[in-house]
């Protein structure tokens, strides 16, 4: 196990000193920003309902091709650095138009702190992702934390260059599939998390450092 | 009006298409994604813009608006032959002008199957198959025997046959039928792959050419009515997925003995292009691509309604009234309206040049692409060599993943075929990539691929 019961203190403490993450929101194309749905200060809510189907809140529009499209927010939180300046101008893709301080939930922690303690899959390349199709199966029926995998499965297919390379286990000893860090067919940046792994026998063990954050957090 | 042309493109290709602007003194614009931000088109481009996407139609034609270009020069892939693309350029309220083939006849001759009827109703030869698309098993099974018979009474013994679905491209989904009993179980499968990737359960049939060689014609059309060609280029050296690796212009080898007349035959090749292109008003630079069997027969297999890589070897090879040829920069005239200025008597052809295609790739397995950071990458400049690069050499450089990884082309002139080979050699013997994998590994290109390939040059292949 990587993380020693005792060095969870040291790092819950730093996650209360700093409850935050900041995502900064940019533009999806290039065009013309026409309106600002938000101030600076407001608090803003991502996609929500069971399946996320209701949208986030809107942000900004923005006009290309006589076409008008909101942008909305993809997580709750605080809206600041809003650059209202560039109000009715042409903007490139991939600006950043303002941040969203999003305060970070009791799961949001977990899956941080799981980070440390898994063994992690990362990604490879910047490419896209999405789990073999025997995999995702088996996840769908068993469910996180049971589906086992041993040395030599193929788990990922990567997207990558115009081919598709699958990705296979490589560590010794009995895993379960412990929690996904990606969204399927999504861009995933080199070096980010995609999966994370349990030892079968580290399973007790883990699940005491996940009641002992829950309880933690919930007395923050 | 001032024109000004939005170069919708990267790599090598918009530094030769800003190269083609600045000598003709037109103003350019280039538009750039995130990963490209430390490309050299990016670096030496005075006005550039972030887009989401090479591909978005929305986002160049927002941009061509915003800096109020005059035009739009697509250069190869990506956009390049869709004819969508074209014609929304063209017939917007803001019409900007397409430079490039007119949007009907990219889009005619971007269909495999109207180019094969319309070659076989101009007489001109392709390869022996159906040219409808064909859905059910039955009537695969007596085109089959038909083509077999055909093909039989040609004098070819056990022919083989290539089943392919309409749709399909690039080589995918392709199955080899040798014996007759094996079409149905072939045809169901090939069907069901068809539906399965393309949506589309169309196939069609055809004789499959043992061995092969790979030549195309190099047109030229103006608005004006006016054709003329840049000769040949043999382009048989591919990697796996038929991806072009060497280049050599012009495409036969006038010092080897070809048992056919090869003289004859380039000829041939050539009028068949120019009737083709006279037949629907072509007016760009195009390629017509041909197959030649080792005993002189010629199938006209694709146009490429677009500029190609390997232009200018072609350009190196042509001159009119005894001045290097420029195809970038006359495709950009054409598409302004001005005339050619001169006709095929005053092209004339003098010598051999071949282009080899660096790329980051392992040769030894499958051609598998990588990507990884260059971080030396030299070369000795010399008089018969030019480098045509995106990769900055004064600092490192990642190669980004949603790219082909192709790091530069080597064009190469001699006076003959020897000469132009020994330099290729000497070349790649010179040049220095140096660079590592995401995971610390020395990085692999095809140098040394390459470099055993030359000796393949104007050789028929076996497919």
């Amino acid at each position: 196990m990587k993380i020693e019961y005792q060095n969870l203190n040291l790092i819950l403490q730093k996650f209360k000193a700093n409850p935050y993450k900041i995502y900064p929101v940019v533009t999806p194309h290039t065009g013309y920003i026409r309106e600002f749905k938000i101030k600076e200060g407001d608090f803003v809510k991502g996609p929500f309902g069971k399946w996320l189907e209701k949208p986030g809140s809107p942000l900004f529009v923005l006009e290309r091709e006589r076409n008008q499209k909101i942008i909305r927010a993809k997580i709750s939180g605080i809206v600041q650095k809003l650059r209202t300046e560039l109000l009715n101008k042409f903007v490139e893709a991939e600006e950043i138009i303002l941040e969203i301080k999003h305060p970070l939930s009791q799961e949001e922690i977990i899956s941080e702190i799981l980070l440390s303690a898994l063994y992690i899959i990362k990604a490879p390349e910047t490419a896209r992702y999405i789990l073999s199709p025997t995999i995702a199966s088996k996840l769908e029926k068993e469910g996180l934390g049971k589906v086992k995998v041993k040395k030599g499965d193929e788990i990922l297919i990567m997207a990558f260059m115009k081919r598709e390379t699958p990705i296979y286990f490589s560590e010794e000893g009995n895993f379960v599939i412990y929690h996904l860090y990606f969204t399927p067919f999504q861009l995933i940046e080199r070096d980010q998390p995609l999966i994370g792994f349990c030892q079968e026998e580290n399973l007790p063990y883990l699940q005491k450092i996940i009641e002992r954050i829950k309880e933690e957090w919930s007395n923050s | 009006m001032k024109e000004r042309i939005l170069i919708a493109n990267r790599g090598e290709i918009a530094l030769r298409i800003m190269e083609a602007c600045k000598d003709l003194g037109i103003e350019y614009v280039v538009v750039y994604t995130k990963e490209d931000q430390d490309s050299l088109h990016v670096k030496l481009a005075e006005k550039k813009y972030r887009i989401s996407d090479y591909r978005d139609m929305n986002d160049l034609l927002a941009v061509a608006d915003e800096v109020k270009c005059t035009a739009i020069h697509p250069g190869y892939g990506f956009l390049s032959e869709n004819y969508r693309f074209a014609r929304r350029v063209v017939k917007r309220e803001r019409s900007l002008i397409f430079i490039g083939p007119s949007w009907e006849a990219i889009r005619d001759l971007g269909n495999k199957l109207f180019l094969k009827k319309l070659a076989k109703n101009l007489g001109i030869p392709v390869i022996p198959g159906t040219t409808e698309p064909i859905y059910n098993e039955i009537e695969a099974e007596l085109k089959a025997e038909e083509l077999y018979e055909n093909l039989n009474s040609q004098g070819i013994n056990n022919p083989s046959l290539l089943i392919k679905p309409v749709a399909g491209g690039g080589g995918m989904g392709i199955a080899e039928v040798k014996d007759l009993e094996e079409l149905r179980p072939t045809f169901r499968k090939i069907r069901a792959y068809a539906k399965r990737l393309f949506g589309d359960e169309g196939i069609i049939i055809e004789a499959k050419i043992p061995l092969l060689q790979h030549v195309e014609v190099q047109i030229l059309g103006s608005k004006h009515g006016e054709y003329v060609h840049f000769g040949t280029r043999n382009c048989t050296i591919q990697s796996l997925s038929k991806q072009k690796r060497i280049e050599i212009a012009p495409g036969f080898n006038y010092e080897s003995k070809y048992t056919f007349n090869f003289k004859e035959v380039e000829q041939n090749i050539i009028n068949y292009s120019l009737k083709l292109a006279k037949y629907l008003n072509y007016d760009n630079a195009g390629t017509w691509e041909w197959l030649i069997t080792p005993e002189g027969k010629y199938y006209l297999m694709e146009v490429n309604t677009r500029i190609q890589v390997e232009n200018e070897i072609s350009a190196k090879i042509s001159f009119v009234k005894n001045k290097q040829i420029n195809l970038i920069k006359e495709q950009i005239r054409i598409a302004f309206g001005e005339k050619l200025g001169y006709s095929q008597k005053d092209i004339k052809f003098k010598g051999t040049s071949i282009e080899l295609r660096l790329v980051a790739e392992d040769t030894k397995r499958g051609f598998h692409p990588l990507s990884g950071t260059i971080t030396k990458f030299r070369w000795t400049p010399q008089s018969w060599l030019t480098v045509r690069t995106h990769v900055p050499q004064d600092k490192p450089y990642t190669i980004p993943t949603q790219f082909d990884p192709n790091l530069a082309l080597a064009i190469i002139c001699g006076n003959n075929f020897e000469e132009a080979k020994k330099k290729s050699l000497e070349f790649l013997n010179d040049v220095i990539i140096e660079g590592y994998t995401p995971k610390g590994e020395k990085l692999i290109t095809n140098i040394e691929f390459l470099k055993e390939k030359i000796n393949e040059l104007y050789k028929f292949i076996e497919t």
